[in-house]
């Protein structure tokens, strides 16, 4: 195939992607199912999960060969925000970090998994704020979404100079509610009732940890353009003193700032999904992503913030559906790093001057 | 140490000032409830009443009311003092509105008779009050208010709707601001009246904010009749009632206190979550403090003005815009700082002081409330620098 018609194939593959995605992610803009999932454990629906898996999205990135779909980033990125958008709850990017890391260590409930009948939900993670993966045989490990839903948790734990994987069935779990109606749990490892099912999973990790950020970045996208867009609805509807508010200046100039915070973090994105898609590894793949990452993160907290403001009194009332996507900013901003963290690493794999 | 004696409430205005605020921190170090201090939200009347009550009992309720009527009498620089202090003990407000808002409206404009059946009522918790003054289509254009009072006999009959009135659920008296002439330029077509909400005809609905706290209402009026001796002042001067109240109110919004209060918390956060150290912290965290430190100074320049018995002008809506958007970013650094806590509901592990995300959602709407800081630039731009349009 010549570059152009790749080209042409590949922003068909992303367009369909994006048309599938209407099947859980209203294009309309209805979140009343939204509505009805906050602040009840385990905070999304297990069947609406299970479509997840019937539409090949759990195992989008998982290759073929293994009952995946074999699809790049750029396609993945694109349900994400189509899913942000929508504020879908059930929880896509932790299932596709479990299916990543199944699908290169060959074992665990990989097919269940990619089938949404089963969420194993890796429990990596051991204080806030982080990438690293120390793998401490006993530390509880936290943030864990919505994890009263959690079939199993994959624990890596570090032996020697290596992290293998554990699968816990079951455990002892306390859950804390979350601003967008989900819950954040702690698990406490139970190595003894665990299985260990891979020996070496730290490279594997690392990649799916990235692409996990990556996504995130991507669904706050989603959000920020559903949130724009609502603001702009406003501006153009509401009026005071005698006009439609989205005459004052004041006001259009706020909205143009917005959007170009949302213009530069699609361009980052984007950009990112496509170098991955690539093929980048190492610290270019680290940096891009973090790049992407930081920028994300601060642009969905600046731009739902903004938004809220633009709506006056009734932004600040929880019946409006603005407020939702500030909420889930709040939750997923610093999921899989804070744009601190990210700016930090950019700076360690990015060297200057190299162009 | 001898316990600093407290003089009796008719005292404390000849009081020399710091004196007066060594009083005032001895007075709320011997009656306030220390599981009041600085609330995680705004309280109810259930909540605060006992409060309410120890401030009556003690006759410290109304400090700005001439001691004629039962107030302290404290001159504004009396009164900021106190309201320092109380925002450094972290003293929740109370259902309010009548002691700052109604009260000094009627003693300003209200007739005798009015005087006498309302502020003894607001001095023994009997009457609780709230404002009723934004309707849906109007908010920051408030004089395009629309509901409507309309003569009857010896009644108005009051047609139409409030909303974002805070409190609403708690109080059982409404002031309002209401049409009560159409075809008059807006502002002058207004009048300002007192309604009993026990009266045949209102609805009050809890609206839920983004705290998830129902902390203001909807409040519907399907012709409610109000007796016409309820109306204070003139018929259609409302408006200007109602603005030559908010100026002094304004000092308020501007109070540094909140953000300082917020910049503690940011602190304490950051030590827990082992990033105060941190060089690239340490630059963000001083930058709010010398906003922080820069607002107190520009703060004192009105203090001095208000000491000096002057009144204050529009530049005043600087203090709004600088108070409210630094406590906004002194959250917004919070919960960047926080990690995955960011996404909390509640405060991290129990623990009051360690609660970002309420600290961020408490901020928002301080640039919306009181004049949003779009109208206050716009405030700045005509009335201070002259701008045309
Ligand atoms: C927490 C809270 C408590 C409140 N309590 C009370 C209460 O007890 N009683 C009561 O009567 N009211 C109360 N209010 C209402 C408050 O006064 C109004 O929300 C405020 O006046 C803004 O009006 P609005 O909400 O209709 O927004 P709008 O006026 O519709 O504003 C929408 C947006 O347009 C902007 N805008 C409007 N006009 C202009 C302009 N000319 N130039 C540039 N920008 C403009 C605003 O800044 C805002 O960003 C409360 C509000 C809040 C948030």
């Amino acid at each position: 195939m010549s570059a152009a018609l790749e080209d042409d194939a590949r922003a068909e593959s992303i367009r369909m992607i994006r048309d599938s995605a209407a099947a859980v992610a209203p294009p309309g803009g209805d979140l009343s199912r939204i509505r009805g999932l906050r602040f009840k454990a385990p905070g999304h629906d297990p069947a609406t999960f299970r479509q997840l898996g019937e539409m090949g999205w759990i195992g989008l990135r998982v290759p073929e060969a293994q009952g995946g779909a074999g699809l790049g980033l750029g396609e993945a990125c694109a349900l994400a925000e189509e899913l942000g958008a929508a504020l879908v709850p059930e929880p896509l990017i932790p299932a596709m970090l479990s299916a990543s890391l199944l699908a290169a260590v060959g074992a665990g409930p990989l097919e269940a998994l990619l089938a949404g009948t089963a969420l194993p939900l890796v429990a990596w993670q051991e204080r806030a704020d982080t990438l690293e993966v120390p793998g401490t045989p006993d530390a509880p490990r936290k943030f864990l979404v919505n994890a009263a839903a959690a079939t199993s948790f994959l624990l890596p734990v570090r032996e020697a100079d290596r992290i293998a994987l554990y699968e816990q069935a079951g455990g002892a779990l306390t859950l804390e509610p979350t601003q967008d109606g989900g819950t954040f749990g702690t698990l406490t490892p139970d190595l003894a009732g665990a299985s260990r099912i891979a020996g070496d999973i730290g490279e594997a990790l690392a990649l799916a940890l990235d692409e996990a950020a990556l996504l995130t970045g991507a669904y706050l996208l989603g959000g920020m353009e559903r949130a724009l867009a609502m603001t702009l609805d406003y501006l153009k509807t509401r009026s005071q003193f005698g006009k439609i508010i989205g005459t004052f200046q004041a006001l259009q100039h706020k909205a143009a700032d917005v959007k170009m915070q949302i213009a530069l973090t699609r361009a980052s994105i984007e950009a990112a999904a496509a170098t991955l898609d690539e093929g980048a590894t190492g610290d270019l793949r680290r940096a891009t992503v973090s790049r992407a990452k930081a920028r994300a993160a601060e642009s969905a907290m600046v731009v739902t913030r903004q938004c809220i403001q633009l709506h006056g009194g009734i932004g600040y009332t929880d019946d409006y559906d603005v407020g939702l996507y500030l909420r889930k900013a709040m939750v997923m901003a610093n999921q899989y790093g804070s744009a601190t963290l990210h700016r930090r690493r950019f700076m360690a794999t990015s060297p200057e001057g190299e162009e | 140490m001898d316990a600093l004696r407290i003089p009796a409430p008719t005292e404390l205005d000849s009081l020399e000032e710091e004196h007066f605020r060594q009083v005032v921190r001895a007075f709320l170090h011997e009656n306030y409830p220390e599981e009041l201090r600085n609330p995680p939200k705004r309280l109810h009347w259930s909540e605060n009443k006992p409060w309410y009550m120890t401030l009556a009992d003690k006759g410290w309720l109304c400090p700005g009311w001439p001691k004629e009527h039962g107030g302290l009498g404290l001159s504004p620089a009396k009164q900021i003092i106190l309201t320092e202090e109380y925002e450094r003990y972290g003293v929740a407000r109370t259902n309010d509105h009548g002691i700052v808002m109604l009260g000094p409206l009627v003693i300003k404009y209200g007739t005798e008779a009015q005087q006498q059946h309302f502020l003894p009522k607001i001095l023994t918790g009997e009457h609780i009050w709230c404002q009723g003054y934004s309707e849906p289509g109007a908010g920051s254009d408030l004089a395009a208010l629309r509901c409507e009072a309309v003569p009857d006999g010896d009644d108005y009959v009051v047609n139409g709707q409030k909303i974002w009135t805070t409190l609403a659920t708690d109080a059982n008296w409404i002031f309002l601001l209401v049409r009560t002439d159409k075809q008059a330029k807006k502002q002058e077509g207004i009048s300002f009246l007192l309604v009993d909400m026990k009266t045949p005809g209102i609805t009050v609905r809890p609206i839920i904010n983004l705290e998830l706290h129902d902390e203001f209402c909807e409040v519907f009026f399907d012709n409610v009749r109000v007796p016409k001796a309820n109306l204070v002042g003139q018929l259609n001067k409302g408006w200007d009632m109602a603005k030559a109240l908010l100026s002094f109110e304004r000092i308020f919004l501007g109070s540094p206190r909140q953000s300082g209060y917020a910049l503690s918390r940011l602190r304490i956060l950051a030590e827990r979550m082992g990033v105060f150290e941190d060089a690239e912290f340490q630059d963000r965290y001083t930058r709010l403090r010398l906003e922080l430190e820069d607002l107190k100074a520009l703060y004192g320049t009105f203090v001095a003005k208000l000491k000096r018995g002057e009144s204050l002008g529009p530049d005043v809506s600087m203090l709004k815009i600088i108070q409210t958007e630094l406590f906004q970013r002194i959250t917004d650094t919070m919960l960047e700082i926080a990690g995955e806590n960011a996404g909390l509901l509640e405060p991290m592990e129990g623990n009051r002081n360690l609660h970002p995300t309420g600290q961020f959602i408490q901020a928002r709407p301080a640039t919306i409330y009181g004049g949003s800081n779009e109208i206050q630039r716009n405030i700045l731009s005509k009335n201070v620098l002259g701008l045309p349009g």
